[in-house]
């Protein structure tokens, strides 16, 4: 009786701290839907309501904002500009970091520690630090803005695919590499065909956490597309929607413009993991 | 194992192929590395000796540590009590009711300058520690304090949500959706968000919904009041990245086989027993690069605090950035760019070396 | 072959009559003012149809913006040829501009406001047009000042008392969030300007005089800043000093505050439809002390990057940008504040936007912050009293201190006298 009792509580503490976390990590974004259904004054009323209301308290939502947003050119183009610039930087950083990463997890040599230490020294700067250099030299190259933008962000990501994927390839069994030498596989067919189906959980995680990483990056992308409205990132073409006036600040098209961009975001990050995931561990089942 | 007595006696001609071919293969990324990196990193170490201006003509001057000396410049003095000349007796503030000292800047060195940190008792007599920057060192101390508490609790939370998803449980599939929003919102838009959620009147949400269950009067300033800010954004940093931490164990929790839990479970181990004997040690390479990626952006961050403290507050990064824009000083932000590297790599130092993360197998 | 040699000349000819110069100008570009701009771009290529003019939008936080401008300057880019500049660059950013008096600039000063060209002199060199100015004003609740019988304020005592009995009548009628007072109190440029605005309207100087001391040291100073402080939580909400110019307005745009100091920018915005004071508000002088009142200059200029590749026809830009034809167009369909004297007189702009005639006065006799005197560090200057006025208004420390201490700081910083 007492066990089951145990047992009992035990589930309703943790289903009720799941709630809870839930209402954490979701609430905010109700609050920005909330909030891009408002117009401005709607937005400024106390207290603040939690759909949006006129001022006698009927429902009254306004759809203005996303108006707003989906004629925005720059936002638009935006989206287009995110992918490319977060697709190819994801690519590179899994590709090189994948092969940097077998040889740092699995391979023998000299010097590994010190690589390990001189890639992960990379990100041991902040942004704001290395931003007029790096833009100095762009400029001195005249580098396109979105390929300055794919290089630099490799700065941050490519330590990080390669950590991540380090860690991954060291943890595998060294068994199957010595049973697949003695089968007559090279290294690199080994690399091919057993190790990258039972890693794909971590390159998958890790493609995606560098993905969402260069399609959050602000402060290059600002800098470096400048002068180059048309190859604007989301996040910077958001910040610098205009209001009608100077000075003003468009709240709700903001709002408007992040729900927009994040909900296909979500659902193609379930998508991709759950399928790639499962499809890429189907073949390598019991290592 | 074998190849450390290879190591020792020579290399075998194999040992060799291998080395070769690991070298080709972390050539390329650092090739990118040296390309993309070199210059702007040795353009920071470099100008960290100078008092280069940013954005301007004016003569650059290599002035050797004298950055680095400022940053850290701290002195004690005593401060003097103020007395009154008729009485004898020292003299009593009349707004605060309290004994009255000699303001520490009458006392304070002025060349160079040095600046109140803070003040302290010590056996009845009052001291200042002045310094020469103290603004800096009050960002080192918010950035290590933001890293701590942020750090730790989306680790926790994340390791909950990992856990969650990777098991059985009925909440499985929503919750690997939920996980994602606050991750997938664009981080200026969610910065700015949340600044308009702690709004100090009731326009925003926090008071108003504070202010319905009776906790407060509805004007609360959740980013002015000091004691408020760091939890705020704290909260403001884990909601963000916790999906990045649950993210990563999950991945490593996908690793373990499943066949040891059916194992340990016959064997009539309990559940948390199997957490801490088995999963936790399982995941402590995946746990350790999580920890060191997320503690390095911590102790980096600059977008949280920039947004919502702006400059009522700083983080180390934000100070710079601050330096360099608003005052130009594009020496003295570089020296503090080489600062926050020194201290992110003391601190990666430390994990890799507790975690093992570099030890060969 | 003379047939060739012709020919060639021909083409030679005809492609320089149709080479376009590409003149790029960097600025606001929210909403209207973008509009206006492009608008006004339309206008000079009309005219001179070998120029094309590309309006660039940039951050309108200023403090982005500066970065930006910057990065450019830093990188000696020839990609932006005109720069939008905030009326306390011209110093800072002077050794990057060019001097618009090389260019005849000399013909057409006279018809700006004396003290605005001053402004953007350096050196004796014109580096920037003035193109629309600003200046703090009080917005005040016309319907509550009746309902309470009170007059405008004349003075800041007059302000304490007069919130404080609209808030507390207010309160206890039923709204709860309503406040006496929003202003500008975070920590940052705007805050310098709604203290000076203080220190000057009681006779507590400009930080730094305009002939290098810094007066900053004083008893009127002191007073008139540790009262503001007072203000924060009683009549003012606990969350003003972390309120810039949208946060301040959206507590009074929803009938929340009797009084607000702000920029003209919140007069329309705040009559548009919808707003909970359409119709129920107008701007005053900012009350006075022991002084006049004093308003804040704000406003923004023309400048003309050195490093532009086409710098006479970039300065033709900016003269035709900022000249009579163009800022007319602006007052009247944007409300934007001329710099040019004889348009405050011109009946269709007074028509179009009433109170620049009526606060008329309060423009031509702003205060100006001390950017010219302290450049090339007014940027650190005002931070150092910035910063020194918050920690009064957050309690920290208490205004003869923070003042004292602050002139010696100046005084380390741009090596003036202290007074």
């Amino acid at each position: 009786m007492n066990k089951n009792l145990k047992n009992i509580l035990g589930k309703v503490g943790l289903y009720s701290l799941l709630v809870v976390i839930v209402i954490y990590l979701l609430f905010p974004f109700y609050w920005a839907v909330n909030s891009s259904l408002k117009n401005e004054n709607q937005l400024m009323m106390t207290p603040a309501t939690f759909v949006p209301r006129d001022f006698d308290g009927n429902f009254s939502p306004t759809f203005e904002n996303y108006k707003s947003a989906l004629t925005d050119s720059q936002f638009l183009r935006g989206i287009v500009n995110s992918t490319i610039v977060a697709f190819s930087v994801t690519l590179l950083s899994l590709i090189i970091g994948a092969f940097a990463a077998f040889s740092l997890g699995k391979l023998r040599f000299r010097g590994k520690r010190t690589t390990l230490y001189l890639i992960l020294a990379m990100t041991m700067f902040p942004q704001v630090t290395v931003l007029s250099g790096l833009y100095a030299v762009i400029t001195a190259f005249n580098l396109s803005a979105r390929l300055s933008m794919i290089f630099s962000y490799m700065i941050f990501t490519l330590p990080f695919t390669t950590w991540v994927l380090t860690a991954f390839f060291k943890a595998l069994p060294v068994e199957i590499m010595e049973s697949a030498q003695v089968d007559g596989a090279t290294p690199f067919q080994t690399f091919r065909k057993i190790l990258l189906p039972l890693t794909a959980p971590a390159l998958v995680t890790t493609g995606l956490l560098a993905f969402i990483q260069s399609w959050n990056e602000y402060l290059f992308a600002l800098t470096f597309t400048s002068i180059d409205p048309g190859a604007r990132t989301i996040p910077v073409a958001i910040a610098l929607f205009s209001a009608t006036h100077a000075r003003q600040e468009p709240f709700g098209e903001i709002m408007a413009g992040a729900v927009i961009v994040t909900i296909p975001v979500v659902i193609l990050v379930l998508i991709f993991q759950k399928k790639i995931v499962s499809g890429l561990t189907a073949g390598a089942v019991k290592g | 194992m074998s190849s450390k007595v290879n190591a020792k006696y020579g290399i075998s001609k194999l040992a060799k192929r291998e080395e070769r071919l690991a070298y080709k293969l972390v050539l390329p990324a650092l090739i990118v590395l040296a390309l993309v990196a070199f210059y702007p990193l040795s353009q920071v170490f470099y100008a960290s000796f100078t008092d280069r201006t940013f954005a301007s003509a004016r003569e650059t001057n290599f002035i050797g540590f004298e950055n680095y000396k400022r940053l850290f410049g701290i002195t004690i003095k005593e401060l003097p009590p103020i007395i009154d000349e008729e009485t004898g007796l020292q003299q009593i503030d009349e707004f605060t009711g309290e004994l009255e000292f000699v303001a520490p800047f009458r006392i304070l060195p002025r060349n160079p300058r040095y600046n109140e940190l803070s003040r302290f008792n010590f056996f009845g007599k009052k001291y200042v520690i002045g310094a020469r920057d103290p603004d800096f060192l009050r960002s080192i101390g918010n950035t290590l304090t933001f890293t701590f508490f942020s750090v730790i609790l989306e680790t926790i939370l994340g390791m909950i949500i990992a856990l969650t998803i990777n098991s059985k449980i009925k909440g499985k599939g929503p919750m690997r959706a939920v996980m994602l929003v606050p991750w997938a919102v664009i981080t200026v838009v969610s910065a700015r968000m949340w600044q308009w959620m702690f709004f100090p009147t009731r326009a925003g949400f926090f008071n108003a919904f504070f202010d319905r269950i009776g906790l407060t009067d509805g004007s609360t300033g959740f980013l002015t009041d000091v004691a408020l800010q760091m939890p705020a954004i704290i909260a403001v940093d884990v909601w963000k990245t916790t999906p990045f931490m649950a993210l990563l164990i999950l991945a490593g929790l996908q690793t373990i086989p499943s066949e040891i839990y059916e194992a340990a479970r016959v064997d009539g181990a309990s559940k948390p027993r199997q957490f801490f004997s088995m999963t936790l040690p399982l995941l402590k390479p995946t746990l350790a690069v999580a920890l060191i990626f997320r503690t390095l952006d911590a102790l980096r961050a600059f977008d949280v605090f920039h947004v919502l403290l702006g400059g009522r507050r700083y983080s180390m990064a934000s100070y710079s950035y601050f330096e360099l824009i608003n005052n130009r000083n594009m020496g003295y932000s570089s020296a503090i760019g080489v600062v926050i590297f020194f201290i992110i790599f003391i601190f990666a130092f430390l994990y890799i070396r507790f975690m093992g993360v570099d030890k060969d197998e | 072959m003379k047939k060739l040699l012709v020919l060639s000349l021909v083409l030679l000819v005809s492609f320089s009559l149709f080479a376009q110069v590409v003149i790029t100008v960097a600025g606001g570009a929210v909403g209207q003012e973008l509009e206006l701009t492009k608008k006004a771009a339309q206008m000079y290529m009309t005219i001179n149809p070998n120029v094309r003019v590309e309006v660039l939008d940039t951050p309108d936080m200023a403090d982005d913006r500066l970065g930006l401008y910057l990065q450019f300057f830093e990188a000696k880019s020839s990609r932006v040829d005109v720069y939008q500049i905030d009326v306390i660059w011209p110093g800072d950013l002077a050794e990057h501009l060019v001097d618009f008096y090389d260019y005849k600039a000399d013909m057409v000063t006279s018809m700006y406001f004396p003290s605005m060209i001053q402004n953007n002199t350096v050196d004796g060199k014109l580096v920037a047009i003035p193109w629309f100015t600003d200046a703090g004003l009080l917005y005040y609740r016309t319907d509550l000042l009746d309902k309470y019988n009170l007059s405008v304020p004349k003075t800041w005592d007059e302000l304490e008392r007069y919130a404080k009995i609209i808030q507390d009548g207010e309160r206890s009628a039923g709204n709860r969030d309503f406040w006496g007072y929003v202003w500008q109190g975070n920590s940052y440029e705007g805050l310098t300007c709604d203290a000076i605005e203080w220190i000057s309207s009681n006779n507590g100087g400009t930080i730094i005089s305009p002939d290098g001391v810094i007066t900053i040291d004083n008893r009127n100073a002191a007073e008139i800043i540790q009262k503001a402080a007072s203000w924060v939580g009683s009549i003012s909400p606990a969350g003003v000093i972390g309120m810039a110019e949208e946060e301040s307005r959206a507590v009074w745009q929803a009938g929340n505050s009797a009084f607000m100091r702000n920029w003209p920018y919140a007069y329309s915005l705040g009559n548009s439809d919808g707003s909970a004071v359409k119709g129920k508000f107008d701007v005053a002088p900012l009350p006075a002390g022991r002084g006049n009142p004093g308003a804040a200059l704000g406003g923004w200029q023309l400048a003309v990057s050195k490093y532009s590749n086409n710098i006479p026809e970039a300065v033709e830009v900016a003269l035709f940008l900022a000249g009579y034809e163009v800022q007319k167009m602006r007052a009247i369909e944007g409300s934007f504040n001329p710099t040019i004297q004889a348009l405050y007189r011109d009946p269709e702009v007074i028509n179009a936007v009433p109170f620049f005639g009526s606060l008329y006065d309060v423009f031509i006799n702003a205060t100006p912050r001390p950017s010219t005197i302290s450049a090339p560090r007014y940027a650190e200057v005002s931070r150092l009293f910035y910063q020194a006025v918050h920690s009064v208004l957050t309690g920290r420390r208490r205004a003869p201190d923070a003042l004292g201490e602050l002139a010696l700081d100046i005084a380390d910083l741009t090596g003036y006298p202290v007074r």
